[in-house]
């Protein structure tokens, strides 16, 4: 077991830590404030497979390995976690369902489109009434010759305002929900097909999170992931692999956060020493910096997992719901170790902390990870 | 077919100097390296050329043996292949014996080449003299600080500011230039390439007997000079402090430095004809 | 017999003679580091109807001339001169040459050293002799946060580039005599395999931040755009140019032209006023000319704090009011 990063991984990190420095440093605190979506840096990013990190090379991917993928969305959201948010939906729960679900059809017809980057994908499970409940899901998509129309809403879509391709969780028999849910891919411009108001939140400002409304919405059949049904088994696939990519954007920003600390602990002088000199700071650096590790040990090897081709559904639940917590824990530490100064939008440790709280809410929140952990322990004979 | 050369150097990746004040060193093996700026603009030209006259390239770099990082990054830009040059009885070497060095192993690994392209200097040791010496190594024509280059026919054509003159020059391949980082933007890394780069075997790693060289010659044993002491010049610089509200700070400047700053902008700044 | 006196050569690098002085100010370090080795300073030149600035040379300082006069060195030729001083140099066997680090200067020396077999240090600051004799060169590095002492104890000639403006020319005597030794061109020069094919003097461009004597440099640490604008206000009546960093000019508040750095303008004030910038040695390394630094920082141990001559730990916007304030004050 050599846990030192290889060489690979190691400029992997370089180059986008060098992309991500140049092309988005100057921009995250402004992006944020004004809760814009950077279009010219997605632009610089589109040529250099930055969407289609994992997708098969003979789709315009990169067909990176699951821990250089990792690698990528935390550099990111080093930056700008609202932009590693981006990055990690579009690529983890847009591109990777019709990869993994998809016909040969399909993915021809999708998949160069998002991994060039022209479309830019979303993944639409939740509604008003449907959260951790999948159950709940409320949107009907009606068989009619060889089409399925589709009517419903989903609310707090990532990347909705500005998202090419949406896959769309709908059931197809209201009688039978959970055996009969389907998900459909919807592209942007397709009559019935509508973005809501952007959402006005408290952290991933530069993401626009929008409401999607599908009215009458008329798709062919052959937009219909895999077999009527199999929607929940796609839907929880899905969530399996999105659990690594929101892992390592909560890395990115304890990362961040940590850092900061770091330096803004050795520069601040306070009773004529810098504050590192203070016990109570190096406690704080110390439980920051050992949490940062287990919660990187943790994601890598549910990345290796996954690489390894086994099941991985527990491991990534534990590395989100891991990772997640140990962003908000930093990134809280962070702000207090700046004291003032942290509060002030003058420095980032405030954008990072209220970046860092979704991490434990979306894609599955703390509360949903703690149950596939719980029955995946449960389950194992012992 | 173009055959081209780029040297590459990685340098210390540092914004700020890993600089132990204790020890008054630089603490070169703390800092990640990285591809000198000014070699990543060679490495552009050399793409650019490959992209309007055809050719190959081969990136070329001398270092330890994380040096490879450059050469996988080249490769993912688009470069054909790489070599290593990498032996520890290469370190320590001045200007003239790298020149000497890579001069061997282009010799070696590129036989028949047509062009070579490196940075103007390095991000690092700076001196701008490896160019020029490598040009004397190979005994080829060469050209320095070019900002664009054209390639034509077995000829090249190049343009470049030189002490307040506007040159435009020519030279009969194979030659040698080196580039300034004024006129290529250096391209960002693409993913995907670097996946490719690292799944590829195209790098071939040569030491000093591989390349036949004479153990007298090179590193430390074969330069010329010497380092006596390396110091920084700021370090326990005595600057002057001043704290306090803005006002009184401004106040505290204009004390001391009002004859200063007043002859810098050729004004008299004193406050005796001003009533307080 | 008299044993021939050691010799430290300058390389005369004549062209642009008015801005270009570089040469008179090698020749007055080389005459104070020949007084320390019992030396002589002479001067190189190659070049045709430069009887003119063979005249400037002995009036500033050399002793003797080599003179290498021909048509075919109307105009600069690196092959050509590299083969000249070559030659001259295995000849008459200097213990020390200098050249100027103008363009020319830089390429020159490095290949006459690679033929002379002998190391060469680049970009001196400064230049002195060791006890034992030896030629103590003085480089920078990384951007100018490093300087090695250097010695070349063996190969001979010892060889350095030096900046221009590190050191300063003595004031022309022409009552000074010198003797001008005549070098005839050799015979077979082979010819130059690199070919000029159009020389344009470039046209005047405005250096307005490169040449300007006050700089007021602004950086992130401003905190908006708006605060930034200030610095102009602040120039104006500095009668200076603004200057920005990289991230500033990315954020939009300045202008590329702006931008002091690497990728930037190099600048040289007598005064630099750096606001709120931390100092990348990217941005660093572009100030190193600078002769007084007044850096304002709420960061006491920001590198170009501590590169300063004053360090002033405050707000940056709040200091750049407080000084527009006081110099509408005193600037009457």
């Amino acid at each position: 077991m050599d846990f030192n990063p290889c060489m690979k991984h190691k400029v992997v990190r370089k180059a986008v830590r060098m992309f991500a420095e140049a092309e988005l440093g100057p921009i995250a605190h402004d992006i944020d404030r004004d809760a814009r979506f950077p279009r010219e840096v997605v632009e610089k990013m589109r040529p250099l497979n930055f969407f289609g990190l994992q997708a098969p090379t003979a789709y315009g991917g990169a067909e990176m390995d699951t821990i250089s993928y990792a690698i990528v969305i935390e550099e990111i959201s080093r930056i700008s976690a609202a932009v590693g948010l981006c990055l990690t939906v579009h690529n983890s729960v847009g591109i990777y369902p019709i990869v993994r679900f998809g016909t040969e059809e399909q993915k021809k017809r999708f998949l160069p489109a998002m991994t060039g980057g022209e479309r830019i994908g979303a993944f639409c499970l939740t509604e008003a009434n449907a959260g951790s409940d999948a159950g709940g899901v409320e949107t009907v998509a009606v068989r009619d010759g060889n089409d399925y129309v589709i009517n419903g809403t989903k609310i707090f879509v990532t990347n909705g305002g500005v998202c090419g391709t949406a896959l769309i969780f709908a059931v197809t028999d209201t009688q039978n929900p959970q055996r009969s849910a389907g998900v459909f891919i919807v592209e942007k411009g397709n009559p019935g097909f509508a973005v809501g108001e952007i959402e006005d939140l408290c952290g991933m400002r530069a993401n626009p999170v929008s409401s999607l409304f599908l009215e009458e919405c008329r798709v062919p059949e052959t937009n219909l992931l895999g077999c009527p049904g199999d929607g929940l088994k796609i839907g929880l696939a899905t969530l399996d692999a999105g659990r690594i990519g929101i892992a390592a954007q909560a890395l990115g920003l304890a990362q961040a956060a940590f850092e900061d600390s770091v330096r803004y602990s050795k520069e601040r002088q306070q009773f004529k020493k810098a504050i590192s000199s203070f016990q109570t700071i190096q406690n704080y650096l110390a439980d920051m910096a050992t949490e940062i590790d287990a919660a990187r040990l943790l994601l890598y090897r549910a990345c290796a997992v996954r690489d390894a081709g086994r099941p991985f559904g527990a491991e990534a639940a534990m590395a989100k719901l891991y990772c997640s917590a140990t962003a908000t824990r930093v990134t809280n530490t962070a702000v207090q170790i700046h004291g003032g100064y942290g509060y002030s939008k003058e420095y980032d440790v405030e954008r990072y902390f209220r970046d860092a709280k979704v991490t434990e809410i979306y894609e599955g929140t703390s509360e949903v990870q703690r149950m596939v952990i719980s029955r995946a322990v449960l389950a194992r004979r012992t | 077919m173009l055959k081209m050369v780029v040297c590459i150097k990685q340098v210390p990746m540092v914004s700020e100097l890993p600089w132990d004040p204790a020890t008054g060193t630089l603490q070169r093996d703390l800092a990640e390296g990285m591809m000198n700026p000014a070699c990543r603009s060679a490495l552009d030209a050399a793409l650019r050329i490959k992209e309007t006259e055809g050719g190959e390239i081969t990136a070329i770099t001398m270092g330890p043996p994380m040096a490879e990082e450059v050469l996988r990054e080249a490769i993912a830009l688009g470069a054909d292949r790489g070599v290593l040059l990498t032996d520890r009885k290469m370190a320590g070497a001045d200007t003239s014996v790298t020149s000497h060095t890579l001069a061997r192993a282009i010799e070696k690994a590129c036989p028949g080449f047509d062009l070579v392209l490196c940075g103007f200097s390095t991000s690092d040791s700076e001196t701008a003299q490896v160019g020029p010496q490598l040009a004397e190594e190979l005994d080829i024509p060469g050209v320095a600080y070019v900002d664009e280059i054209e390639v034509s026919e077995g000829a090249v054509r190049m343009r470049r500011i030189s002490d307040h003159f506007l040159e435009t020059l020519e030279m009969d391949l194979p030659g040698i230039v080196t580039v300034t980082a004024g006129l290529y933007a250096p391209r960002h890394v693409p993913l995907g390439g670097l996946q490719a780069a690292f799944a590829a075997a195209n790098i071939v790693s040569l030491d000093a007997a591989a390349v036949g060289l004479d153990p007298e010659w090179i590193g430390a044993k074969g330069s010329a000079t010497k380092i006596r002491n390396v110091y920084s010049p700021t370090a326990g610089k005595k600057n002057i402090v001043l704290t306090g509200a803005p006002k009184r700070i401004v106040e505290q400047l204009f004390e001391r430095f009002d004859d200063k700053i007043g002859g810098a902008i050729g004004k008299d700044l004193k406050t005796d004809k001003n009533s307080k | 017999m008299i044993a021939k006196k050691r010799g430290i050569w300058v390389f005369g690098d004549y062209r642009n003679y008015f801005q270009n002085r570089v040469t008179l100010q090698l020749l007055s370090r080389a005459k104070d580091l020949a007084t320390k080795i019992d030396a002589e300073v002479c001067a190189v030149v190659f070049g045709h109807q430069v009887d003119e600035w063979v005249g400037e040379y002995i009036a500033h300082g050399a002793e003797k001339i080599y003179l290498t006069d021909h048509p075919q060195l109307a105009v600069y030729s690196m092959e050509t001169y590299t083969l000249l001083m070559e030659r001259l140099a295995r000849q008459e066997k200097p213990e020390i040459i200098l050249v100027g680090a103008t363009a020319f200067g830089r390429e020159f020396a490095p290949r006459v050293a690679k033929r002379l077999g002998t190391g060469l240090t680049a970009d001196c600051i400064g230049l002195d002799i060791d006890k034992e004799g030896l030629l103590l060169q003085m480089a920078p590095s990384f951007g100018g946060n490093l300087v090695a002492e250097i010695v070349t104890p063996e190969r001979r000639p010892q060889m350095a580039t030096v900046r221009p403006g590190t050191f300063q020319e003595i004031p022309h005597d022409y009552i000074r005599t010198g003797e001008v030794v005549k070098v005839p061109l050799p015979e077979h020069l082979p010819v130059d395999r690199v070919r000029l094919v159009r020389l344009e003097r470039c046209p005047q461009r405005e250096q307005k931040l490169e040449d300007a004597r006050v700089v007021v440099c602004g950086g992130r640490g401003l905190g908006s755009k708006k605060k930034f604008a200030k610095l102009f206000e602040l120039a104006e009546l500095l009668g200076g140019e603004v200057g920005a960093t990289r991230p500033v000019v990315y954020a939009d508040w300045a202008e590329h032209e702006a931008l002091v750095g690497q990728a930037g303008k190099p600048i040289r004030p007598q005064i630099l006023f750096s606001f709120g910038i931390s100092g990348a040695i990217q941005h660093t390394a572009a100030c190193n000319d600078a002769k007084f630094i007044i850096a304002v920082n709420k960061n006491p141990n920001a590198a170009m704090m501590k590169r300063a001559d004053v360090a002033i730990m405050a707000d940056a916007s709040q200091i750049c009011n407080a000084l527009i304030q006081e110099l509408k004050r005193r600037i009457r």
